[in-house]
Formats: structure tokens, C-alpha cells, sequence
């Protein structure tokens, strides 16, 4: 009886169809899960698993010996150059990433005006960091900033005798912060984005209180934009202690002269693949992603004393 | 009423609590597959396995190596020369320059990939037998299949690591001097010559800084093979068996030795010599004109002469030449997984024993180590530059010393520790007794 009421038969079966359609929605997400799985996830577990093992590439994963935590004992109490590495990239990361940061808001405040050809610049200014880590960037870089390089030459036009540069492991390291912080157009376009959000009735009540263009900045466009400048902050953060590609480059793949440019991630990348010690490598990129994890969990509970978003729903 | 109504407000709950099931089984079923796949293309190529009996069923061959565009020319041509003798043999090649290649072929090793055949030196051998990555041509040996029997001793000898024979010498070199001779010629100053002091040769690199204004000798305190030589002359070695052959002392004289010449100007500045330090033909200060003589192999003369359009001459390197030795300059080696292992050598000896093949590859990686073909190269020659590095290989053949060892596991690292305390000492940012000691801490680590 209960098959043949009315509304039964019209009503399409709800079970059949919503399967199918799930089913459709992974079949779509596939590309992205199998790739995620593949390409990420699985090997970090691996790695993870690595990092306990003597794993040195050539030997076959049948024979690898789990040796507990050795490699983590190396790292922070047997491993000068570990540590070497930590300094360089802790320095690099402190002076590049305010920098590049202060140079994408100081441009970004510049290029927030209504000026003819304005969008010309914002383009030509972003433009660098289009090529973000590119190798042909950085053999350019190489040779502009040589002995013999456009660097120096335009140096010795003022008659200033140049150095070295990239050769120099004095300032071989600086010379790859300039080129981070050369590249500040992605943060700019963000601050630019930000700053066109600041409403206009602010800095109207601001002019009507007296404030002058310092304070305007001071007390609207910094905590309106605080919420922008956290993000640009913790993204820049990460990326400057990932920062191989102009190191790897400018010193061959050796992080010289004399251990200069040796980055985290460079000394990750010869410990694995050129001393074939990849159990090791692996222990080193565990403790590089907690360590930025820590960092960004500093940035996010010190962010809520200085970021100040307008509107609760943000949070 | 309306029959559309109910499913509809309907479908929200039920979707909410029928999802989950579905969803769990198949996000798992998506991991097995994951985890699986790979497996189970694994499990197909292994099968290929039982199709090798049949001596013409088609083989493709993986082979593998670093070199320069005149390397790759000379190598397709003697690699096409065996596919005309054996059709159904073909070759899979790639190559690139020496900056990265180990990298590549250990990734290659790793992801279970590796190719049939790969040229390897003896940096890395030790590395690559202790893994039992290559495999043991020995048998092949004992069975004449690969045919050393022209060889000398010593030169096949240099590819034996823990009693087992992992790679064949492709070609013989040993260390060579270069020097620039127009510079020399054009500033009236006269050439180096085999048996020179070091003294001898700083004393001389000092004259020609002065008179020519380039620099007159790369500081090789960096480079492991002037540095073994020199250890040679005193009696000492690289390595003792499992150890280093070598103390502190030793490195702090070594590097004070360089020190002065550093001081007499006889060598460029720290981060010019930091330029040549590169292992990179084209970076050598003898081509970029920044110093009068790079240290290197004597087989990279033709090489070096195509960067430079100045004459080059090639020496011995300074003290003793009976302390340098008959260097298996590369060797090539089988993946001991191959699937071709048999085709695979046979094309080895090919490349080394076959008189069209090695006419063919000339004195690009070596002098020729089968010594009847080597005659037959030099009398064919007509490259200026190979015959020059021929002729001193020639002399100096008469006067080579007893091989050492195969550098031990680790050596690569020693490599670069060495560099690095070198050009800490260049740049003045060490005494040499503090990079010396430096040096051993770091070696000790590397080898343990």
C-alpha cells in the first residue's frame, strides 16, 4: 500500500542521485586531491618518517635503519654549519622582509594617486616581482653586481671604487637582499588594494579635526591598513626564509664564498641531494616548518594588539 | 501538493547525514588507489624482466652523462656506430654540464629510475659501491666479455672499490698545468716547466704578475687535486684506507704555502681565485684571462682552448710528476637494477675496445685505456690542443707514481669543506693553523 500512495512515485529517489552527484564532485576534485596526496602530503609523511632514518638516497628504502632521533641530536648540538645557516637566514629574513616591506608601502602610498600615467608605474613596479624567483634573474643579478659589473661601473662614474659584490662574503648576502627587496611589487599591489579600501570620510573628519598629512597616516591609513600589512608580513616572513633560488645561483649551488649565502633551505638542499645524507636533510626540513609555524603563531597572537579590523566579521 | 516541494526541503538533512559514508570510503578508496598505482607500475616494468633471453629483441638503452656540445657530438656518433652493429639496440641519452649532474643522477637513483649505463669519476664512486648502486662487472671481466686485457694495470685497478670492479675507466688523464702562452710570449717571459719547485713556480707567478699585470698563478689551495699532489710529494696521501692521510700540520703548510704567494702577488685576489675555484671549464681564470695558469686535468686542455682564443701550453704540476698517477679520469658504470645489465656492459667495452668507437670519442675523456688504440688516436690526431695534452700525458707516463686508493665515502664533502676552509684563509678570515684545523674537524664528520 505504501508503495502505491501518490506521493511516492513523482518524488525522485533522493539516495541514487545525491551519491552520483558526490561522486561527480570528487571525480572533479580528483586532479587536485591525487595531486595533493601525491605530490604533498605523502611525501611529507615520508619525510617525516625519513627524518627518524639514516636514508642517504642511493641505498634502497629495504635497507634504511631507523636511528630515533640522531639526526635531530646532530642538528642542535654536533652541526656548526647548521647553525650557520640559521644566523644567515634569521639575518636575511630580519633586514630583507621590513625593508621590502617598508618599500612596497612607501611606493604604494605614492602610486595611491590620481596622477596621469600612474598606471603605468604601478605596472613597471610590479614587474620585478613577476619574475619572482627566476634563475635568469638571478645570473642577471650576478653579473650586474661583479667586479667588473653595471653595478660598479655606474659607481665609478661618481669615481667610487666598487667591490666585488657577490663575491665578497661580506656583502655577498646583502647583495641578495637587495634583489628581495627589489622585488616589492606583489606586496604593493596589496597595499594599493588596501589603501583604496580606507573610506574617505576618515581622513575628511581627520582634515575637519586638523590632523595634518602625518597624522592622517599615523592614526587612518596605518591601523586602517593594519589587517593588509599582518598578511603581507606573515606571506613576506615565510618567503623570506624559504629564499634558495638567488642564493643557490649566485653561489653555484655552494652557499659560498665562505658559507655567506648558505640559507636554511641551500643547506637543506646540498645536505640532501650533495652529501646524499637525505635522512638528515629531512629531520632539517621538520624543524624548518615548525619553526615558521611558531613564527606565524608569534605574528598571529601578537597581531590582535596592533591589527585593527574594521568590522568584527573579519576576524 | 506540489510534488516538487518535499524533496526538496528534504534533500538538505538527508544529505547531511548520508554524505559521510560514502565520502569515508571514498576518500580512502582515492588513498589506496594513490599508494597503489605507483606499486603497481612498479610490479608491470618489473615483469619486463623475463623478455631479455632473446639476444635480438629490442633493447633501449638509458645512458647518462655530463660534458660539453663536442662531448655529446662525439659520444651520439659512437653510440649510433653500435646501434648500426647491433639494430636492435637503441639509446635513450641525456646529458648536461657537470654543475648539477650528481644531483640529477642521485634523484634519479632515489625515485628508482636510474639509467642502464652512467659515467661516474672518482669523486663519487666510492659513493655509489658502498651502496651497492653499481653494479659488479668483475664476472664480466673473468668471462673477457668486458675486455681489459690492453689496459694498464693500474688504470682498470682505479675502479675497484671493496674488491669489486664497480666502474670501467673510460679514458686516463691526470693533473695538468695549464698556462696561457701568448701572454707569456707577448710580455718576453718564459714558459713553466715539469719539475719546477712550488717555490719555483711562486717565484715565477710573482715575475709574471709583475711584468704582465695579470695575475700569475691560480691559488689552488682550494683544489683537492694540487693539494693531493702536493701531500704525495711529502710522503703522505689523501686517504689511508678508512682515514684521512693527512694531519693539521700538514694543511697548515699547505695553506701558509699559499699564504705568501698570496702576499708576493703572485696570485689574483680572494674573490677572483673564488671565481676560478668553480669547477666550471668556462670559469677558469686561465680562459678569462684573470691569472697566466689554471689547475686541472691534462684532458681538459681541448676543452679550455675552445673558451680562450689565446695559445695555451700544459705541464705537470710543480715538485715531483712521479707523485701524479694514471687517473681513470671517468669511468662508466652499470646500474646494478638494469634490466639490460649484459647489453649494457657490452656496449662499455664497445666504447672502449672497438677501434672505429674509440677513433670516434678521441682523447675527450681521457687518453684512450686501451693502449694499442691509443697509439692509434695520437698518431691520428689533428686537433693541436689534444695533441698537446696527449704529449704531456706521454712524458709524463714514464714518471707516474703508484695509484693511490679510490677516494673513500664522503670524499665529495671533503671536496667542499676543503674549499671552504681554503677561501676562509684567502678572504683573511682565518690563520691557516685555524682553517687547517677547521679542515680536519669538518673532514672527520664527513668521512665517519
Amino acid at each position: 500500500m505504501a508503495l502505491t500512495t501518490a506521493p511516492e512515485p513523482t518524488r525522485p529517489d533522493p539516495g541514487p542521485v545525491r551519491h552520483s552527484e558526490g561522486l561527480a564532485g570528487y571525480v572533479f576534485l580528483s586532479p587536485w586531491l591525487i595531486g595533493l596526496m601525491g605530490v604533498t602530503a605523502i611525501p611529507m609523511l615520508l619525510s617525516l618518517y625519513l627524518s627518524f632514518t639514516n636514508y642517504d638516497i642511493l641505498t634502497p628504502w629495504s635497507e634504511v635503519q631507523w636511528v630515533g632521533l640522531a639526526n635531530y641530536e646532530r642538528m642542535f648540538t654536533a652541526d656548526p654549519s647548521y647553525w650557520h645557516s640559521v644566523r644567515v637566514t634569521l639575518t636575511f629574513a630580519l633586514i630583507a622582509v621590513p625593508l621590502k616591506l617598508a618599500a612596497a608601502l612607501g611606493v604604494a602610498l605614492l602610486l595611491n594617486r590620481a596622477w596621469r600615467g600612474v598606471g603605468l608605474f604601478r605596472g613597471l613596479f610590479y614587474l620585478p616581482s613577476l619574475l619572482g624567483g627566476s634563475v635568469a634573474l638571478a645570473i642577471v643579478w650576478v653579473n650586474m653586481f661583479n667586479r667588473d659589473g653595471a653595478f660598479n661601473s655606474l659607481l665609478s662614474l661618481f669615481g667610487i671604487q666598487g667591490k666585488p659584490w657577490v663575491n665578497d662574503p661580506d656583502w655577498a648576502l646583502e647583495t641578495l637582499m637587495v634583489l628581495a627587496i627589489w622585488q616589492f611589487g606583489a606586496p604593493m599591489v596589496i597595499f594599493l588594494a588596501g589603501l583604496k579600501q580606507v573610506p574617505t570620510e576618515l581622513y575628511e573628519a581627520a582634515s575637519v579635526d586638523g590632523a595634518g598629512r602625518f597624522r592622517k597616516f599615523r592614526n587612518v591609513t596605518l591601523p586602517m591598513l593594519s589587517p593588509v600589512i599582518f598578511f603581507n608580513l606573515v606571506l613576506e616572513t615565510i618567503n623570506g626564509f624559504q629564499g634558495f633560488t638567488a642564493a643557490f645561483v649566485l653561489s653555484n649551488g655552494t652557499g659560498g664564498p665562505v658559507d655567506s649565502t648558505l640559507m636554511y633551505t641551500l643547506n637543506l638542499y646540498i645536505t640532501g641531494f650533495t652529501d646524499l645524507e637525505m635522512g638528515y636533510a629531512s629531520a632539517m626540513a621538520w624543524v624548518f616548518l615548525l619553526a615558521i609555524a611558531v613564527i606565524t603563531a608569534i605574528f598571529f597572537s601578537t597581531g590582535r594588539f596592533w591589527v585593527h579590523y574594521s568590522d568584527g566579521e573579519d576576524r | 501538493m506540489h510534488p516538487a516541494t518535499p524533496p526538496t526541503t528534504d534533500a538538505p538533512v538527508g544529505r547531511t547525514h548520508r554524505t559521510p559514508l560514502p565520502r569515508r570510503r571514498l576518500l580512502r578508496g582515492l588513498l589506496v588507489a594513490t599508494v597503489a598505482a605507483p606499486l603497481m607500475f612498479g610490479a608491470a616494468a618489473c615483469g619486463d624482466d623475463g623478455g631479455a633471453a632473446d639476444p635480438n629483441a629490442p633493447v633501449k638503452l638509458s645512458i647518462f652523462w655530463w660534458g660539453g656540445d663536442a662531448r655529446a657530438k662525439l659520444t651520439e656518433d659512437a653510440l649510433a656506430l653500435y646501434t648500426k652493429k647491433h639494430p636492435n639496440v637503441t639509446f635513450e641519452k641525456t646529458w648536461q654540464a657537470n654543475q648539477g649532474y650528481f644531483d640529477k643522477l642521485a634523484t634519479l637513483t632515489a625515485g628508482g629510475n636510474p639509467p642502464d649505463l652512467f659515467q661516474i669519476d672518482d669523486n663519487y664512486l666510492a659513493e655509489y659501491a658502498a651502496r651497492n648502486t653499481t653494479l659488479d662487472l668483475t664476472s664480466y671481466q673473468k668471462s673477457g666479455k668486458l675486455d681489459t686485457s690492453k689496459f694498464p694495470e693500474s688504470l682498470w685497478q682505479y675502479g675497484v672499490v671493496d674488491g669489486k670492479l664497480a666502474g670501467l675507466a673510460s679514458g686516463e688523464n691526470t693533473q695538468g698545468l695549464v698556462y696561457n702562452k701568448t701572454l707569456l710570449t707577448k710580455h718576453n717571459l718564459p714558459e713553466p716547466t715539469t719539475g719546477m719547485t712550488w717555490e719555483q713556480h711562486i717565484a715565477w707567478a710573482e715575475q709574471v704578475t709583475a711584468k704582465s699585470k695579470v695575475p700569475g698563478t691560480q691559488d689552488p689551495s682550494a683544489d683537492y687535486k694540487a693539494f693531493w699532489v702536493w701531500l704525495r710529494q711529502q710522503g703522505k696521501d689523501l686517504y689511508q684506507g678508512k682515514d684521512l692521510g693527512f694531519t693539521a700540520e700538514d694543511v697548515t703548510k699547505w695553506f701558509e704555502l699559499w699564504k705568501g704567494a698570496r702576499d708576493r702577488k703572485a696570485t689574483p685576489t680572494a674573490d677572483v681565485i673564488h671565481e676560478g675555484n668553480s669547477s666550471d671549464i668556462t670559469k677558469q681564470l686561465v680562459v678569462t684571462g684573470k691569472s697566466a695558469t689554471s689547475w686541472v686535468w691534462a684532458n681538459q686542455m681541448p676543452d679550455l682552448k675552445k673558451n680562450t682564443k689565446d695559445e695555451l701550453g700544459v705541464i705537470a704540476y710543480p715538485g715531483d710528476p712521479s707523485a701524479q698517477w694514471a687517473r681513470a679520469s671517468m669511468y662508466w658504470s652499470v646500474f646494478r637494477g638494469s634490466k639490460h645489465k649484459d647489453v649494457a656492459v657490452d656496449v662499455i667495452n664497445f666504447l672502449n675496445n672497438d677501434q672505429e668507437a674509440v677513433k670516434l670519442l678521441g682523447t675527450d675523456r681521457g687518453l684512450p685505456s686501451n693502449q694499442d688504440l691509443r697509439r692509434v688516436v695520437s698518431d691520428d690526431t689533428t686537433d693541436p690542443a689534444m695533441k698537446q695534452s696527449i704529449a704531456v700525458e706521454a712524458e709524463l707516463t714514464q714518471k707516474f707514481g703508484k695509484s693511490p686508493q679510490v677516494p673513500i665515502k664522503g670524499h665529495s664533502k671533503v671536496r667542499s669543506e676543503l674549499i671552504k676552509a681554503a677561501e676562509n684563509a684567502q678572504y683573511g678570515r682565518a690563520t691557516p693553523a685555524e682553517a687547517a684545523a677547521q679542515f680536519i674537524e669538518a673532514c672527520k664528520s664527513a668521512i665517519a
